[in-house]
């Protein structure tokens, strides 16, 4: 399963162009465990290049609103993307987020009719709705293209790398410390296989609140 | 009679007494019972009644909890409150909190970094900066969503409650603190109908922070606190000032280092109140059951003591002889069968009392009473020595000549009773009525030292009593009444004589009718009375005038008979004489001295008194000295006939 969030099919240009690049193109094949070896899904995974990453236009995410619930619960993009949170329930909702990365409001509203909302800041946007105390989500916002979230096998990929130094991180919503880094040097065709480890809260950080 | 008077109390007022002071035995045992059993009840109810104030205490300062934490829940998940937290502008977060507080009427708010340092504070300016001082109710809160418990700030208890500010995930802390204070207690109170203390210990010392008390019982309870929590974790009496209080003293939940104490007391009095008027109310039940028992005791006391005290009385009657009196039983018990045996026994007592009186009529009074009380009349009889006594009226024909038949059978019955009486009186029996004589006893049934005696009293007092008849009924043209009583005393046979069926007691025996010889023989020497020899040596006092010698037929020996003239000392010396000259005379006509004698006899004819006897004597000396006596002659008079 592709990581990139982008859920339509992509034009064909696009894809001669993709293809074009594999060729040349190096990828990592990640997994995430927790500190006892198990796998995790939902991780978000990201690799930041040493040197510039070449500026591209942003493509539209979007986090649904589902069943009073945040779907995906996860969802990563790069900053300077712009994310919708179209609603897909019979009741209106009020998403917000009080986090430092993007503290931001949509009014009550209903289907589609909201304005998306642009992530510019990298980092961590904690998604509430301000009607329904158990609608939780996530945004991570990494300031590069490279990215990739586990599945619920705990592995995912990052491909069409450009060959070069990486630093490999890792981020996951119920970490008690920051993830793990790595530096990682990428030949240009090469498939590298990485295993990274975070650790989780014993808890779940809203337990007892409902 | 005499007993009721040595014992005063009456039977009636023992029987009262007695059921009064049974009741009030049984009262005063039930009402110690009852008083014990109010006394236990009214502790037990009310340490109970402090242990339901103690737990609503502890249930409302629980739901309290609950509510102060759900309100502040609330209040935090307001998106403008959380919009303020989030700006981290101190100011704003200040003036937020407040406001929010007010909405809830909570004494203060404060707001704590997810690091555990406060941000604002609306209580304690100064603890800005600082870490949270209750940090283990943050980490309850961080595990549990919230946590609450009662933390002194100040000199002040507060109830605090922390809850994380969620967005969704907690972005930080919100503290909110509840006084307690002294209206809260008040608050309590009212629900837990007691006082409500709460009481603060630290090192030893009791601090009262915040009571429904005054001024005087907080201090009294601050001086005892410590002994009270000390020992009445389960309910305990306690004095404070004087006054009793069940007290109990709960710790309350989750203090921190600080234990505190909730009090609840009641004053015992006042917890009392209620078993006071039941105290009340049964001193007036036990009044009034005394007064019913005492009323009814009286009653019943009266119903059984009234027939004895009538039987009392009916008793004194019988013994003064109302054989009339009759008590009745109307009753059914036995005191009714006891009256109608009393009524039966006056009949039987009546009906004896009223033979006794029909005997004492038909014979003497002494007879009946030896008949009646010897039980079985026997015929036969005993010998013993009796003066047997004889009266008629000579003239009694000749007074009743002009008399109609009633008139005469009424003086005769005058005659009869003034005899009868005075035979009586001088404790003689009247034997039988003969005509207008009675026959009288003195010595039988009953014999006596001085029968003798009493019979020539009596025949004197006769002989008297019918002297003084005489003018009375010469007023009546009736002619002066002469007695004749003639006393002898002799060995009689003395006892019951008849047929079973119709009996008299009488006597018989020479002498008898020696007396009744006698008696004829007032006629001849005009004498009212002659007495034989042998009365004449049991009697003292008199003075004798010798008549005759006589000899009853049949008899060898001739009997000296006598008249008793007067008293000793109440004869005049001129009668004196006379009698002496009559005894010289009587002596010379004894030894055949016929001149001598009939010179005596002469001599003394005029003499009142003496003229029959001396005109007898003349005679028999004429008589002798015409037929001069043979050799047995003893000057005795023979009584050929009555």
């Amino acid at each position: 399963m592709k990581s990139h969030s982008n859920r339509r099919a992509p034009p064909l240009f696009v894809a001669a162009m993709l293809a074009s690049f594999a060729a040349r193109a190096a990828s990592v094949e990640i997994t995430v465990t927790d500190s006892h070896g198990a796998r995790i899904a939902d991780a978000v995974v990201w690799a930041m290049p040493k040197a510039a990453a070449p500026q591209r236009p942003r493509r539209e995410a979007s986090v649904e609103q589902r069943d009073q619930r945040f779907s995906p619960l996860v969802t990563v993009v790069q900053t300077g993307t712009k994310v919708r949170f179209p609603n897909r329930d019979p009741v209106r909702h009020q998403v917000y987020s009080f986090s430092a990365a993007k503290p931001f409001e949509i009014k009550l509203y209903a289907g589609t009719s909201a304005p998306p909302i642009l992530f510019d800041r990298p980092g961590e946007v904690v998604l509430g709705c301000n009607i329904h105390d158990d609608m939780l989500g996530y945004i991570y916002v990494v300031d590069t293209p490279w990215f990739a979230k586990t599945a619920a096998d705990g592995a995912t990929r990052i491909a069409d790398l450009p060959g070069g130094d990486y630093e490999l991180k890792v981020w996951h919503y119920a970490q008690s410390m920051p993830g793990e880094a790595r530096a990682i040097r990428l030949r240009a065709d090469e498939t590298l296989a990485a295993a990274l480890n975070v650790s989780l809260k014993a808890q779940p950080s809203r337990a007892g609140t409902r | 009679m005499t007993g009721r008077q040595i014992r005063p109390t009456r039977l009636q007022d023992r029987l009262v007494g007695f059921f009064v002071v049974l009741l009030m035995t049984v009262q005063l045992v039930s009402f110690l019972f009852i008083r014990y059993a109010i006394d236990h009840t009214a502790q037990n109810t009310m340490r109970e009644e402090l242990r339901v104030g103690s737990r609503v205490l502890k249930r409302i300062l629980d739901q309290n909890n609950q509510e102060l934490a759900l309100a502040t829940s609330v209040l935090t998940y307001d998106f403008g409150f959380r919009e303020s937290i989030a700006t981290r502008d101190r100011a704003t977060i200040l003036s937020t909190l407040g406001n929010h507080a007010a909405r809830v009427k909570a004494s203060g708010m404060a707001v704590i970094g997810l690091d555990g340092v406060v941000v604002a504070d609306t209580l304690q300016d100064g603890a800005t900066g600082k870490p949270y001082p209750f940090p283990n109710l943050v980490e309850r809160a961080g595990q549990l969503g919230r946590a609450s418990g009662v933390r002194v700030i100040g000199a002040k208890p507060y109830q605090i409650v922390v809850v994380p500010v969620l967005a969704p995930l907690p972005i930080a802390w919100v503290s909110m603190s509840f006084v307690i204070d002294d209206a809260t207690a008040r608050d309590l109170q009212r629900v837990a109908t007691s006082d409500v203390s709460f009481v603060q210990v630290s090192g030893g010392e009791a601090r009262i922070l915040a009571t429904t008390l005054g001024t005087l019982r907080r201090a009294q309870l601050a001086a005892a606190a410590g002994e009270v929590i000390a020992t009445a974790r389960d309910g305990a009496t306690t004095r404070l000032g004087g006054d009793d209080y069940e007290v109990l003293a709960t710790p309350l939940e989750d203090t921190g280092q600080v234990p505190i104490y909730a009090i609840v007391q009641r004053s015992t009095a006042d917890g009392l109140t209620a078993y006071f008027l039941l105290e009340v109310i049964l001193l007036i039940i036990a009044g009034l059951s005394l007064a019913v028992t005492l009323a009814g005791a009286i009653r019943i006391a009266g119903r059984i003591t009234r027939p004895v005290t009538q039987l009392g009385a009916a008793a004194q009657e019988i013994e003064r002889g109302n054989y009339a009196v009759r008590v009745g039983g109307e009753s059914s018990d036995e005191i009714g069968e006891l009256g109608r045996v009393f009524d039966r026994m006056a009949a039987g007592l009546a009906e004896r009392d009223n033979m006794r009186d029909v005997l004492g009529k038909v014979a003497s009074n002494e007879v009946v009473a030896r008949l009646l009380e010897g039980g079985d009349i026997e015929l036969g009889g005993e010998e013993r020595d009796v003066t047997v006594m004889f009266t008629d009226i000579r003239n009694f024909t000749a007074i009743v000549e002009r008399l109609t038949p009633d008139q005469s059978l009424q003086l005769l019955n005058e005659f009869l009773t003034v005899v009868s009486e005075l035979i009586d009186a001088h404790g003689g029996v009247v034997d039988k009525y003969l005509g207008d004589g009675v026959m009288a006893l003195f010595g039988a049934p009953v014999t006596r030292e001085d029968d003798a005696q009493r019979a020539l009293n009596c025949a004197l007092e006769i002989r008297r009593r019918v002297e003084a008849l005489g003018p009375v009924l010469a007023q009546r043209d009736l002619p002066h009444p002469q007695i004749g009583i003639g006393i002898n005393t002799s060995r009689v046979i003395a006892g019951n004589i008849g047929s079973p069926s119709r009996l008299n007691y009488t006597v018989l025996g020479d002498g008898v009718n020696l007396a009744s010889r006698l008696e004829g023989l007032t006629k001849r020497y005009h004498v009212g009375i002659v007495v034989g020899h042998a009365t004449r040596e049991k009697v003292r006092g008199i003075v004798w005038r010798e008549l005759d010698k006589v000899r009853v037929r049949g008899k060898t020996v001739p009997e000296r008979i006598f008249e008793p003239l007067a008293r000793e000392g109440e004869l005049a010396p001129e009668q004196a004489a006379h009698l002496a000259r009559w005894h010289e005379a009587l002596e010379m006509f004894r030894h055949r001295r016929w001149e001598l004698a009939a010179a005596g006899f002469r001599e003394l004819a005029p003499v009142p008194g003496y003229e029959r006897i001396t005109f007898l004597y003349l005679g028999y000396v004429r008589d002798l000295e015409a037929n001069a006596p043979g050799e047995g002659w003893d000057a005795a008079f023979t009584l050929y006939e009555k």
